[in-house]
């Protein structure tokens, strides 16, 4: 029995799985409003903006203001 | 033209040159051919004026005209002017690196690109048709209903098969240490946010090929047509 191969493929983690999902919501959005507002789909800067905001900002404002909270 | 691999191709290099490579001026590089001239093929609305050019693929990929932007020679000099006049080998090799993988990509539509300015010979494989004198929107509905979509399609595929460059590890491991930009920028702007940043173009193109995909084809019914030279129900460009 060869079980060798499996341990060389390399797999993502549970973490960088969960990350993938955040952007992949990100994503669902943007492609969303693109569809609907094509001019949003024309630049590269709205695009980048738009990441930083839904994959970094959002998501580190509702981290601090949950610890607060707690 | 190619409306996703430029924003791709930058992480495939990544994945296989680690810390030869910066990755902002290879994006740069990946970018630089069409930064100053798509605006212009396209043309804008500046009030009651409308500025576009009278030819856009001539404007854009011929001589006279811009497409010098798009030869090997052009990322070559701009290299040259980066390692000399900015003291940077690192940042001069990734742009020329990112500029040649654009020019190159250019290649493929029935236009094509004078990849040995001077020389004016246009190099094309004429694999989907150049359509930017259509407009920006039918532009996108031929682009991606030809197998310049599909192109774009292998370097998202690719890009997924290189995962690990997207990584958080990656960014801190080689990214972060290959080039003194990150150190800089980090003074102002945080890790995460930066990170962010280094993984949009990749998420950019990926997200504006399926949109575009989906406003082509489920929102206005465009014909994918994948021969040669396709779609050739939109008049192409020749040079």
């Amino acid at each position: 029995m060869r079980l060798r191969l499996l341990s060389r493929i390399d797999v993502p983690t549970r973490s960088d799985w969960r990350v993938f999902a955040g952007y992949c919501a990100a994503a669902a959005v943007y492609i969303v409003i693109g569809v609907v507002y094509d001019d949003f789909l024309l630049s590269v800067v709205v695009g980048m903006a738009y990441l930083v905001v839904a994959a970094w900002l959002v998501p580190r404002t509702i981290r601090r203001m949950r610890r607060r909270l707690q | 033209m190619s409306w996703a691999a430029h924003d791709l191709e930058p992480y495939a290099f990544q994945k296989h040159l680690n810390l030869k490579v910066a990755f902002v001026p290879l994006l740069i590089g990946s970018y630089a051919p069409d930064l100053m001239t798509k605006w212009f093929v396209y043309g804008i609305h500046l009030g009651p004026w409308e500025l576009k050019a009278s030819n856009p693929a001539q404007f854009h990929r011929g001589w006279p005209g811009f497409g010098f932007t798009h030869s090997l020679t052009f990322g070559l000099l701009i290299g040259l002017v980066i390692w000399k006049g900015f003291g940077s080998k690192l940042w001069a090799v990734s742009f020329v690196i990112g500029h040649w993988a654009h020019a190159l990509t250019d290649t493929g539509d029935t236009v094509g690109t004078m990849l040995l300015f001077p020389w004016t010979f246009h190099f094309h494989l004429d694999a989907w048709a150049y359509a930017g004198q259509t407009g920006r929107f039918t532009d996108a509905a031929a682009y991606f209903s030809g197998l310049g979509g599909a192109w774009d399609a292998v370097w998202i595929v690719y890009g997924f098969y290189s995962w690990r460059v997207i990584t958080s590890e990656y960014f801190d491991n080689i990214i972060y240490r290959a080039d003194a930009f990150w150190p800089w920028v980090n003074r102002w702007v945080p890790r995460g946010a930066l990170l962010t940043l280094y993984r949009a173009a990749f998420f950019y193109g990926t997200s504006r090929w399926i949109a575009w995909t989906i406003w082509a084809h489920v929102v206005h019914h465009y014909p994918y047509d994948l021969s040669w030279g396709g779609p050739h129900w939109v008049p192409a460009e020749h040079p």
